[in-house]
Protein backbone atom coordinates (compact mmCIF):
# COMPACT_ATOMS: atom_id res chain seq x y z
CA UNK A 1 0.00 0.00 0.00
CA UNK A 2 2.95 2.57 0.88
CA UNK A 3 4.10 2.00 -3.16
CA UNK A 4 0.36 3.02 -3.94
CA UNK A 5 0.82 5.66 -1.87
CA UNK A 6 4.14 6.82 -3.45
CA UNK A 7 2.45 6.45 -7.39
CA UNK A 8 -0.92 8.06 -6.33
CA UNK A 9 1.15 10.71 -4.90
CA UNK A 10 3.39 11.22 -8.16
CA UNK A 11 0.23 11.35 -10.23
CA UNK A 12 -1.41 13.62 -8.13
CA UNK A 13 1.99 15.85 -8.22
CA UNK A 14 2.28 15.85 -12.08
CA UNK A 15 -1.43 17.78 -12.37
CA UNK A 16 -0.91 19.95 -8.75
CA UNK A 17 1.75 22.17 -8.18
CA UNK A 18 0.20 22.61 -4.58
CA UNK A 19 1.11 19.36 -3.56
CA UNK A 20 4.25 19.12 -0.72
CA UNK A 21 5.13 16.28 1.14
CA UNK A 22 6.31 16.59 4.30
CA UNK A 23 8.36 13.78 5.97
CA UNK A 24 8.63 12.66 9.43
CA UNK A 25 11.95 10.80 8.06
CA UNK A 26 10.48 7.85 6.88
CA UNK A 27 9.94 6.40 3.21
CA UNK A 28 12.20 8.49 2.03
CA UNK A 29 14.15 5.78 -0.49
CA UNK A 30 11.03 4.67 -1.24
CA UNK A 31 10.04 8.05 -2.63
CA UNK A 32 13.90 8.62 -4.23
CA UNK A 33 12.05 8.69 -7.55
CA UNK A 34 9.71 11.36 -6.05
CA UNK A 35 12.44 13.98 -5.04
CA UNK A 36 14.23 13.16 -8.22
CA UNK A 37 11.18 14.63 -9.68
CA UNK A 38 10.23 17.01 -7.98
CA UNK A 39 13.29 18.07 -5.74
CA UNK A 40 11.71 21.32 -3.66
CA UNK A 41 8.59 19.27 -2.99
CA UNK A 42 9.77 16.56 -0.76
CA UNK A 43 10.43 17.96 2.72
CA UNK A 44 12.00 15.35 5.28
CA UNK A 45 11.45 18.38 8.20
CA UNK A 46 12.84 15.55 11.00
CA UNK A 47 12.41 13.67 13.37
CA UNK A 48 10.02 16.56 15.37
CA UNK A 49 5.61 15.71 14.45
CA UNK A 50 5.03 18.62 16.53
CA UNK A 51 6.46 20.84 14.11
CA UNK A 52 5.81 18.50 10.75
CA UNK A 53 1.96 18.88 11.88
CA UNK A 54 2.57 23.12 12.87
CA UNK A 55 4.38 23.51 9.74
CA UNK A 56 1.94 21.57 7.40
CA UNK A 57 -0.90 24.03 8.31
CA UNK A 58 1.60 27.60 7.66
CA UNK A 59 2.65 25.90 4.23
CA UNK A 60 -1.48 25.25 3.61
CA UNK A 61 -2.05 29.12 4.81
CA UNK A 62 0.44 29.99 2.44
CA UNK A 63 -1.61 27.91 -0.76
CA UNK A 64 -0.03 24.96 -0.31
CA UNK A 65 -1.39 21.13 -0.61
CA UNK A 66 0.76 19.27 2.26
CA UNK A 67 0.40 15.68 2.59
CA UNK A 68 2.36 14.80 5.98
CA UNK A 69 3.87 10.96 6.39
CA UNK A 70 5.12 9.14 9.17
CA UNK A 71 4.59 6.50 11.81
CA UNK A 72 1.06 6.41 13.00
CA UNK A 73 1.68 6.77 16.95
CA UNK A 74 4.28 9.41 16.79
CA UNK A 75 1.94 12.17 14.42
CA UNK A 76 -1.48 11.24 16.02
CA UNK A 77 -1.04 10.28 19.49
CA UNK A 78 1.97 12.97 20.29
CA UNK A 79 0.82 15.55 17.99
CA UNK A 80 -3.04 15.64 18.76
CA UNK A 81 -2.95 18.75 19.59
CA UNK A 82 -1.11 20.40 16.57
CA UNK A 83 -3.65 18.19 14.32
CA UNK A 84 -6.49 19.53 16.83
CA UNK A 85 -5.77 23.46 16.45
CA UNK A 86 -3.01 24.41 13.87
CA UNK A 87 -5.02 21.91 11.50
CA UNK A 88 -8.85 21.23 12.17
CA UNK A 89 -9.62 24.78 14.62
CA UNK A 90 -7.55 26.58 12.20
CA UNK A 91 -8.64 25.06 8.86
CA UNK A 92 -6.20 24.25 7.56
CA UNK A 93 -6.12 21.55 4.70
CA UNK A 94 -4.16 18.63 5.01
CA UNK A 95 -3.74 14.79 4.30
CA UNK A 96 -1.85 12.95 7.08
CA UNK A 97 -1.26 9.53 5.49
CA UNK A 98 0.88 7.05 8.30
CA UNK A 99 2.23 3.32 8.55
CA UNK A 100 2.18 1.75 11.42
CA UNK A 101 -1.07 1.67 12.82
CA UNK A 102 -2.57 -1.26 15.11
CA UNK A 103 -0.37 -3.61 15.44
CA UNK A 104 1.70 -3.35 11.94
CA UNK A 105 4.75 -3.23 14.04
CA UNK A 106 4.43 -5.76 16.59
CA UNK A 107 7.61 -6.90 16.88
CA UNK A 108 8.50 -3.23 17.95
CA UNK A 109 6.29 -3.98 21.40
CA UNK A 110 3.89 -1.11 22.61
CA UNK A 111 5.97 1.82 22.18
CA UNK A 112 5.21 1.34 18.24
CA UNK A 113 1.89 -0.07 18.39
CA UNK A 114 -1.16 2.48 17.39
CA UNK A 115 -4.72 1.88 18.19
CA UNK A 116 -6.19 5.19 18.93
CA UNK A 117 -5.68 6.99 15.89
CA UNK A 118 -8.73 6.45 13.88
CA UNK A 119 -10.92 7.47 17.17
CA UNK A 120 -8.83 10.00 17.43
CA UNK A 121 -8.57 11.96 14.55
CA UNK A 122 -12.33 11.06 13.94
CA UNK A 123 -13.29 13.06 17.54
CA UNK A 124 -11.81 16.24 15.61
CA UNK A 125 -14.33 18.26 13.83
CA UNK A 126 -13.45 18.61 10.72
CA UNK A 127 -11.39 15.66 10.63
CA UNK A 128 -12.01 12.91 7.67
CA UNK A 129 -10.95 9.55 8.59
CA UNK A 130 -10.14 6.43 6.43
CA UNK A 131 -8.62 2.66 6.86
CA UNK A 132 -8.35 1.26 3.50
CA UNK A 133 -8.12 -1.87 2.88
CA UNK A 134 -6.24 -2.49 -0.52
CA UNK A 135 -4.27 -0.70 -2.72
CA UNK A 136 -7.13 0.27 -5.00
CA UNK A 137 -9.24 1.65 -1.79
CA UNK A 138 -5.86 3.72 -1.07
CA UNK A 139 -6.02 5.03 -4.45
CA UNK A 140 -9.25 6.36 -4.51
CA UNK A 141 -9.96 7.65 -0.95
CA UNK A 142 -6.14 9.54 -1.24
CA UNK A 143 -7.95 11.13 -4.10
CA UNK A 144 -10.90 12.39 -3.01
CA UNK A 145 -9.92 13.84 0.55
CA UNK A 146 -6.69 15.20 -1.08
CA UNK A 147 -9.15 16.95 -3.54
CA UNK A 148 -11.79 18.35 -1.46
CA UNK A 149 -9.00 20.14 0.51
CA UNK A 150 -10.28 19.50 4.12
CA UNK A 151 -8.05 18.15 7.26
CA UNK A 152 -7.56 14.16 6.18
CA UNK A 153 -6.44 11.21 8.09
CA UNK A 154 -5.69 8.09 6.28
CA UNK A 155 -4.13 5.20 7.55
CA UNK A 156 -1.47 2.67 5.16
CA UNK A 157 -1.48 -0.75 6.23
CA UNK A 158 1.32 -3.17 5.94
CA UNK A 159 -1.24 -6.09 4.43
CA UNK A 160 -4.71 -5.99 2.85
CA UNK A 161 -7.92 -7.82 2.84
CA UNK A 162 -7.55 -9.43 -0.28
CA UNK A 163 -10.74 -8.47 -1.76
CA UNK A 164 -11.15 -6.92 -5.18
CA UNK A 165 -14.13 -4.19 -3.63
CA UNK A 166 -16.09 -1.51 -5.24
CA UNK A 167 -15.31 1.71 -3.39
CA UNK A 168 -16.18 5.00 -2.82
CA UNK A 169 -15.13 8.09 -0.33
CA UNK A 170 -17.74 8.40 2.57
CA UNK A 171 -19.39 4.88 1.48
CA UNK A 172 -19.79 1.76 3.04
CA UNK A 173 -20.16 -1.63 1.39
CA UNK A 174 -22.29 -4.89 1.52
CA UNK A 175 -19.56 -7.69 1.66
CA UNK A 176 -21.92 -10.59 2.50
CA UNK A 177 -25.79 -10.24 2.74
CA UNK A 178 -28.10 -13.45 3.96
CA UNK A 179 -31.61 -13.40 3.26
CA UNK A 180 -33.29 -13.19 7.06
CA UNK A 181 -29.83 -12.69 8.94
CA UNK A 182 -30.18 -11.14 12.68
CA UNK A 183 -26.57 -10.48 13.00
CA UNK A 184 -24.21 -7.81 10.78
CA UNK A 185 -20.71 -7.80 11.23
CA UNK A 186 -18.88 -4.72 10.56
CA UNK A 187 -15.35 -3.90 10.25
CA UNK A 188 -12.77 -1.64 8.43
CA UNK A 189 -9.70 -1.93 6.64
CA UNK A 190 -6.99 -4.65 6.32
CA UNK A 191 -8.83 -7.43 8.41
CA UNK A 192 -11.96 -7.26 6.48
CA UNK A 193 -9.76 -10.70 5.57
CA UNK A 194 -9.71 -12.56 8.43
CA UNK A 195 -13.44 -11.30 9.12
CA UNK A 196 -14.90 -12.75 5.62
CA UNK A 197 -13.04 -15.83 6.16
CA UNK A 198 -14.57 -16.10 9.84
CA UNK A 199 -17.65 -15.85 8.62
CA UNK A 200 -17.60 -18.38 5.68
CA UNK A 201 -20.76 -20.14 5.58
CA UNK A 202 -22.35 -18.47 8.97
CA UNK A 203 -25.77 -16.80 8.17
CA UNK A 204 -24.96 -13.54 8.75
CA UNK A 205 -24.56 -9.85 7.16
CA UNK A 206 -20.90 -8.46 6.78
CA UNK A 207 -20.38 -4.70 6.45
CA UNK A 208 -17.18 -2.78 5.36
CA UNK A 209 -16.59 0.90 6.08
CA UNK A 210 -13.36 2.31 4.73
CA UNK A 211 -14.38 5.25 5.09
CA UNK A 212 -14.93 5.90 9.02
CA UNK A 213 -15.81 9.63 9.02
CA UNK A 214 -17.82 10.78 7.56
CA UNK A 215 -19.90 7.31 8.61
CA UNK A 216 -22.12 5.85 6.16
CA UNK A 217 -24.82 6.56 8.14
CA UNK A 218 -27.77 5.21 5.47
CA UNK A 219 -26.12 2.20 4.99
CA UNK A 220 -26.09 1.51 8.27
CA UNK A 221 -29.72 2.59 8.82
CA UNK A 222 -30.49 -0.64 6.48
CA UNK A 223 -29.33 -3.31 8.56
CA UNK A 224 -30.47 -1.78 12.00
CA UNK A 225 -32.78 -4.23 13.00
CA UNK A 226 -29.92 -6.53 13.15
CA UNK A 227 -27.97 -7.13 15.72
CA UNK A 228 -23.84 -5.49 15.26
CA UNK A 229 -20.72 -6.99 16.07
CA UNK A 230 -18.31 -4.65 15.29
CA UNK A 231 -14.52 -6.60 14.82
CA UNK A 232 -11.66 -4.08 14.31
CA UNK A 233 -8.00 -4.27 15.64
CA UNK A 234 -8.79 -0.40 16.81
CA UNK A 235 -10.75 2.19 18.46
CA UNK A 236 -12.95 4.01 15.65
CA UNK A 237 -15.23 2.22 14.07
CA UNK A 238 -17.14 0.91 17.26
CA UNK A 239 -17.90 4.44 18.52
CA UNK A 240 -18.82 6.16 15.12
CA UNK A 241 -21.17 3.11 15.01
CA UNK A 242 -22.78 4.25 18.54
CA UNK A 243 -22.27 7.45 17.77
CA UNK A 244 -24.72 7.12 14.98
CA UNK A 245 -27.37 5.61 17.16
CA UNK A 246 -30.32 3.75 17.14
CA UNK A 247 -28.14 0.71 17.38
CA UNK A 248 -27.91 -2.72 19.27
CA UNK A 249 -23.74 -3.20 18.82
CA UNK A 250 -21.05 -5.08 20.23
CA UNK A 251 -17.43 -4.71 19.97
CA UNK A 252 -14.96 -7.70 19.24
CA UNK A 253 -11.33 -6.89 19.13
CA UNK A 254 -8.85 -4.39 21.30
CA UNK A 255 -7.99 -5.75 25.11
CA UNK A 256 -7.52 -3.25 27.35
CA UNK A 257 -3.77 -3.84 28.08
CA UNK A 258 -0.69 -3.61 26.18
CA UNK A 259 -0.05 -6.34 23.84
CA UNK A 260 4.05 -6.84 24.14
CA UNK A 261 3.74 -10.06 22.50
CA UNK A 262 6.27 -9.24 19.75
CA UNK A 263 6.11 -11.69 16.96
CA UNK A 264 4.55 -10.61 13.83
CA UNK A 265 0.91 -8.56 13.03
CA UNK A 266 -0.87 -12.45 12.83
CA UNK A 267 0.65 -13.19 15.97
CA UNK A 268 -0.91 -10.32 17.71
CA UNK A 269 -3.93 -11.14 16.25
CA UNK A 270 -4.23 -14.55 17.04
CA UNK A 271 -3.51 -13.92 20.56
CA UNK A 272 -5.94 -11.17 20.93
CA UNK A 273 -8.79 -13.25 19.16
CA UNK A 274 -8.75 -11.81 15.94
CA UNK A 275 -7.40 -14.31 13.85
CA UNK A 276 -10.17 -15.95 11.41
CA UNK A 277 -11.02 -18.26 14.59
CA UNK A 278 -11.22 -16.00 16.84
CA UNK A 279 -13.47 -14.11 14.49
CA UNK A 280 -15.63 -16.70 14.31
CA UNK A 281 -15.97 -18.19 17.28
CA UNK A 282 -16.76 -14.39 18.54
CA UNK A 283 -19.27 -14.32 16.30
CA UNK A 284 -20.73 -17.20 17.02
CA UNK A 285 -21.02 -16.72 20.70
CA UNK A 286 -22.74 -12.88 19.78
CA UNK A 287 -25.45 -14.90 17.25
CA UNK A 288 -26.29 -17.23 20.39
CA UNK A 289 -25.28 -19.79 17.15
CA UNK A 290 -24.61 -23.36 18.70
CA UNK A 291 -21.80 -24.75 16.95
CA UNK A 292 -19.17 -25.68 19.20
CA UNK A 293 -16.07 -23.00 18.82
CA UNK A 294 -12.93 -24.34 17.24
CA UNK A 295 -10.77 -22.99 20.24
CA UNK A 296 -11.28 -20.18 22.59
CA UNK A 297 -11.00 -16.68 21.10
CA UNK A 298 -7.99 -15.66 23.34
CA UNK A 299 -7.49 -14.42 26.31
CA UNK A 300 -7.43 -11.18 26.14
CA UNK A 301 -11.32 -11.51 24.11
CA UNK A 302 -13.23 -8.57 25.45
CA UNK A 303 -16.80 -7.52 24.13
CA UNK A 304 -18.85 -4.74 24.88
CA UNK A 305 -22.36 -4.80 24.57
CA UNK A 306 -24.68 -1.21 24.55
CA UNK B 1 6.27 55.67 26.93
CA UNK B 2 5.19 58.14 24.42
CA UNK B 3 1.28 58.63 23.67
CA UNK B 4 0.22 55.90 21.40
CA UNK B 5 1.94 53.65 24.11
CA UNK B 6 -0.44 55.35 26.49
CA UNK B 7 -3.33 55.54 24.70
CA UNK B 8 -3.03 51.75 24.14
CA UNK B 9 -2.26 50.75 27.39
CA UNK B 10 -5.33 52.46 28.57
CA UNK B 11 -7.65 50.65 26.25
CA UNK B 12 -6.25 47.39 27.64
CA UNK B 13 -7.01 48.58 30.96
CA UNK B 14 -9.66 49.85 30.70
CA UNK B 15 -11.06 46.91 28.41
CA UNK B 16 -9.57 44.33 30.90
CA UNK B 17 -11.73 46.27 34.06
CA UNK B 18 -15.32 46.29 31.77
CA UNK B 19 -15.01 43.07 30.68
CA UNK B 20 -13.35 40.99 33.34
CA UNK B 21 -10.95 39.46 31.32
CA UNK B 22 -7.24 39.69 29.98
CA UNK B 23 -3.64 39.32 30.68
CA UNK B 24 -2.47 42.79 31.63
CA UNK B 25 1.13 42.39 32.73
CA UNK B 26 1.99 40.00 29.38
CA UNK B 27 -0.12 42.57 27.14
CA UNK B 28 1.81 45.09 28.52
CA UNK B 29 5.46 43.64 27.50
CA UNK B 30 4.75 43.51 23.79
CA UNK B 31 2.52 46.95 23.48
CA UNK B 32 6.04 48.50 21.88
CA UNK B 33 6.82 45.39 19.96
CA UNK B 34 3.11 45.19 18.74
CA UNK B 35 3.62 48.49 17.73
CA UNK B 36 6.89 48.20 16.08
CA UNK B 37 6.10 45.08 14.12
CA UNK B 38 2.81 46.50 12.61
CA UNK B 39 4.66 49.98 11.73
CA UNK B 40 7.58 47.74 9.54
CA UNK B 41 5.25 45.06 8.15
CA UNK B 42 3.25 45.17 5.13
CA UNK B 43 0.03 45.04 6.05
CA UNK B 44 -3.04 47.00 4.76
CA UNK B 45 -6.23 47.57 7.48
CA UNK B 46 -8.66 48.03 4.58
CA UNK B 47 -7.60 45.09 2.92
CA UNK B 48 -7.00 42.77 5.60
CA UNK B 49 -6.72 39.75 2.89
CA UNK B 50 -4.23 41.84 0.49
CA UNK B 51 -2.34 39.24 -1.15
CA UNK B 52 1.33 40.64 -0.86
CA UNK B 53 0.39 41.25 2.81
CA UNK B 54 3.07 39.80 5.26
CA UNK B 55 2.09 37.83 7.95
CA UNK B 56 1.66 38.06 11.81
CA UNK B 57 1.86 34.98 14.31
CA UNK B 58 1.18 36.06 17.61
CA UNK B 59 2.80 32.45 19.36
CA UNK B 60 2.14 33.81 22.56
CA UNK B 61 -1.39 33.98 22.23
CA UNK B 62 -2.89 35.10 25.66
CA UNK B 63 -1.80 38.53 24.67
CA UNK B 64 -4.56 38.94 22.76
CA UNK B 65 -6.30 42.00 23.87
CA UNK B 66 -3.17 43.80 23.55
CA UNK B 67 -2.87 42.60 20.10
CA UNK B 68 -6.37 43.93 19.68
CA UNK B 69 -6.39 47.21 20.60
CA UNK B 70 -2.92 47.75 18.76
CA UNK B 71 -5.11 46.45 15.33
CA UNK B 72 -7.89 49.12 16.43
CA UNK B 73 -5.43 52.02 17.01
CA UNK B 74 -3.92 50.65 12.76
CA UNK B 75 -7.75 51.03 11.65
CA UNK B 76 -8.59 47.53 11.61
CA UNK B 77 -11.46 47.75 13.46
CA UNK B 78 -12.95 50.67 16.20
CA UNK B 79 -11.78 50.22 19.72
CA UNK B 80 -15.42 50.53 21.37
CA UNK B 81 -16.18 46.90 19.50
CA UNK B 82 -13.06 45.46 21.61
CA UNK B 83 -15.12 46.10 24.88
CA UNK B 84 -17.30 43.00 23.83
CA UNK B 85 -14.12 41.28 24.91
CA UNK B 86 -14.25 37.89 26.71
CA UNK B 87 -18.24 37.99 26.16
CA UNK B 88 -20.75 35.37 24.99
CA UNK B 89 -21.13 35.66 21.81
CA UNK B 90 -18.38 38.40 20.94
CA UNK B 91 -15.76 37.97 17.87
CA UNK B 92 -13.03 39.54 20.36
CA UNK B 93 -11.84 36.15 22.72
CA UNK B 94 -9.29 36.19 25.51
CA UNK B 95 -7.77 34.61 22.34
CA UNK B 96 -7.90 35.16 18.64
CA UNK B 97 -9.78 33.63 16.05
CA UNK B 98 -8.58 34.02 12.62
CA UNK B 99 -12.19 33.80 11.60
CA UNK B 100 -13.64 36.50 13.44
CA UNK B 101 -11.00 38.67 13.89
CA UNK B 102 -9.56 40.85 10.51
CA UNK B 103 -5.96 41.12 10.71
CA UNK B 104 -5.21 37.78 12.46
CA UNK B 105 -3.47 34.76 10.36
CA UNK B 106 -3.66 32.32 13.26
CA UNK B 107 -5.76 31.16 15.74
CA UNK B 108 -3.74 30.93 18.84
CA UNK B 109 -3.90 30.04 22.85
CA UNK B 110 -1.76 27.13 23.36
CA UNK B 111 1.53 27.89 23.76
CA UNK B 112 4.46 26.80 21.45
CA UNK B 113 1.95 26.67 18.54
CA UNK B 114 2.45 29.90 16.52
CA UNK B 115 6.15 29.29 16.04
CA UNK B 116 5.58 25.96 14.05
CA UNK B 117 2.98 27.56 11.97
CA UNK B 118 4.84 30.59 11.30
CA UNK B 119 7.78 28.50 10.34
CA UNK B 120 5.46 26.37 7.61
CA UNK B 121 4.28 30.09 6.86
CA UNK B 122 7.86 31.12 5.99
CA UNK B 123 9.14 27.59 3.88
CA UNK B 124 5.73 28.44 2.11
CA UNK B 125 6.28 31.73 0.83
CA UNK B 126 10.38 31.12 0.25
CA UNK B 127 9.29 27.95 -1.89
CA UNK B 128 6.82 30.26 -4.02
CA UNK B 129 9.84 32.68 -4.23
CA UNK B 130 7.52 35.45 -2.91
CA UNK B 131 9.26 38.32 -0.56
CA UNK B 132 6.31 38.87 1.79
CA UNK B 133 8.11 37.89 5.47
CA UNK B 134 7.16 35.83 8.53
CA UNK B 135 7.27 37.94 11.89
CA UNK B 136 5.82 36.03 15.00
CA UNK B 137 6.50 37.01 18.61
CA UNK B 138 7.26 34.06 20.85
CA UNK B 139 6.96 34.69 24.63
CA UNK B 140 10.19 33.68 26.89
CA UNK B 141 7.43 31.88 29.12
CA UNK B 142 6.35 29.84 25.76
CA UNK B 143 9.73 29.00 25.11
CA UNK B 144 9.52 26.37 28.04
CA UNK B 145 7.70 24.29 25.08
CA UNK B 146 9.96 21.91 23.26
CA UNK B 147 8.21 22.77 20.25
CA UNK B 148 9.43 26.27 20.15
CA UNK B 149 12.97 24.72 19.99
CA UNK B 150 11.64 21.94 17.24
CA UNK B 151 10.97 24.84 15.01
CA UNK B 152 13.83 27.18 15.72
CA UNK B 153 15.83 24.23 14.51
CA UNK B 154 14.02 23.71 11.07
CA UNK B 155 13.84 27.46 10.05
CA UNK B 156 17.32 27.91 10.69
CA UNK B 157 18.26 24.68 9.12
CA UNK B 158 15.82 26.04 6.22
CA UNK B 159 17.68 29.00 5.86
CA UNK B 160 14.21 31.06 6.42
CA UNK B 161 15.38 34.78 6.31
CA UNK B 162 12.11 35.87 5.29
CA UNK B 163 11.34 34.77 9.04
CA UNK B 164 11.61 37.05 12.12
CA UNK B 165 11.24 36.07 15.96
CA UNK B 166 10.60 38.37 18.48
CA UNK B 167 11.32 37.17 21.52
CA UNK B 168 9.46 38.80 24.46
CA UNK B 169 12.17 38.22 27.07
CA UNK B 170 9.96 39.49 30.21
CA UNK B 171 10.89 37.12 32.64
CA UNK B 172 7.45 35.42 33.19
CA UNK B 173 9.14 31.87 34.31
CA UNK B 174 11.24 33.49 36.64
CA UNK B 175 9.44 31.34 39.54
CA UNK B 176 9.83 28.08 37.59
CA UNK B 177 12.05 27.64 34.34
CA UNK B 178 13.65 30.88 33.49
CA UNK B 179 14.90 30.99 29.94
CA UNK B 180 18.39 32.19 30.48
CA UNK B 181 20.64 34.12 27.88
CA UNK B 182 18.35 33.72 24.94
CA UNK B 183 20.42 35.46 22.28
CA UNK B 184 22.99 32.64 23.03
CA UNK B 185 20.63 30.17 22.62
CA UNK B 186 19.10 31.75 19.34
CA UNK B 187 22.59 32.06 17.80
CA UNK B 188 23.14 28.78 19.06
CA UNK B 189 20.20 27.32 16.65
CA UNK B 190 21.68 29.31 13.79
CA UNK B 191 19.58 33.00 13.97
CA UNK B 192 21.01 36.28 13.27
CA UNK B 193 20.29 37.82 16.61
CA UNK B 194 19.97 41.34 17.69
CA UNK B 195 19.02 42.21 21.39
CA UNK B 196 17.12 45.43 22.07
CA UNK B 197 15.27 47.33 24.98
CA UNK B 198 11.70 45.88 24.29
CA UNK B 199 10.21 49.50 25.37
CA UNK B 200 11.96 51.33 22.61
CA UNK B 201 9.59 51.14 19.16
CA UNK B 202 12.36 52.95 17.19
CA UNK B 203 15.07 50.10 18.55
CA UNK B 204 12.35 47.57 17.74
CA UNK B 205 11.52 48.63 14.30
CA UNK B 206 15.08 49.51 13.72
CA UNK B 207 16.01 45.50 14.75
CA UNK B 208 13.06 44.54 12.69
CA UNK B 209 14.58 46.42 9.54
CA UNK B 210 17.81 44.32 9.79
CA UNK B 211 17.99 42.22 6.62
CA UNK B 212 20.11 38.38 7.03
CA UNK B 213 20.98 34.90 5.17
CA UNK B 214 19.22 33.45 7.53
CA UNK B 215 15.97 33.69 10.14
CA UNK B 216 16.44 36.48 12.66
CA UNK B 217 15.70 36.84 16.14
CA UNK B 218 14.81 40.35 18.01
CA UNK B 219 15.33 39.88 21.58
CA UNK B 220 13.04 42.13 23.38
CA UNK B 221 13.83 42.59 26.82
CA UNK B 222 10.99 43.75 28.67
CA UNK B 223 9.27 44.07 31.68
CA UNK B 224 5.97 42.46 32.44
CA UNK B 225 3.67 45.16 33.14
CA UNK B 226 5.77 47.94 32.19
CA UNK B 227 3.77 51.17 32.77
CA UNK B 228 2.21 49.84 36.17
CA UNK B 229 4.29 49.63 39.18
CA UNK B 230 1.15 47.86 41.13
CA UNK B 231 2.16 45.09 38.10
CA UNK B 232 5.30 45.24 37.58
CA UNK B 233 5.78 44.88 41.35
CA UNK B 234 3.38 42.01 41.68
CA UNK B 235 2.98 40.22 38.49
CA UNK B 236 1.94 36.97 39.44
CA UNK B 237 -1.00 37.73 41.46
CA UNK B 238 -1.85 40.10 38.41
CA UNK B 239 -1.32 37.17 35.58
CA UNK B 240 -5.24 36.96 34.82
CA UNK B 241 -6.82 39.45 36.81
CA UNK B 242 -8.51 42.65 36.05
CA UNK B 243 -8.99 46.00 37.61
CA UNK B 244 -12.06 46.75 39.67
CA UNK B 245 -12.89 50.17 39.78
CA UNK B 246 -10.55 51.80 42.47
CA UNK B 247 -8.06 49.74 41.08
CA UNK B 248 -8.17 50.57 37.86
CA UNK B 249 -8.09 54.33 38.95
CA UNK B 250 -4.82 53.54 40.42
CA UNK B 251 -3.42 51.66 37.47
CA UNK B 252 -4.29 54.65 35.11
CA UNK B 253 -3.06 57.14 37.65
CA UNK B 254 0.73 55.34 37.51
CA UNK B 255 0.81 55.09 33.65
CA UNK B 256 0.28 58.73 33.38
CA UNK B 257 3.02 59.03 35.97
CA UNK B 258 5.53 56.77 33.58
CA UNK B 259 4.17 58.55 30.38
CA UNK B 260 5.44 61.90 31.88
Amino acid sequence: MRQQFKKTVLQLAEEDDRLVLLFGDISVFLFNDFSQKYPERLLNIGICENTLISMAAGMSATGYRPVVHTITPFVTERSYEQVKLDLCYNRFGCTIVTVGGSFDYAWDGATHHCYTDLELMRMLPGMEVMQPGSKKEFDILFRACYKNGSPSYIRIAADGHGLDLPCEFGKGIIVQETKGAEVTVITSGPILGNVAEACSGLPVNILYFPTIKPLDVSLLRKFDDTDLIVVHDAFGLFEAITAAGGVKAAYHGLPDEFCCYYGALDDIRREIGLDPAGIRNAVLEYSGCSEAPARRAGPHKIVKVN
Amino acid sequence: MDGLSLQIRESILKISHHSGHGHIPTCFSVVETLRAVYETMRHNPADPDWAERDLFVLSKGHAALGLYCTLAHFGYFPIQDVYAFGGFGSRFGCHADRFKIPGIELSTGSLGHGIGVATGMALGLKMSGSDRRVYVVVGDGEANEGTVWEALMVAAHRSLDNMTVVFDNNRSQARCLPVRDPERKFSAFGFDVTSVEGHDVSAIREALALKADRPRAVVANTVKGAGCRTLVNDVFAWHRRSPDAHELEILLGELHETAV
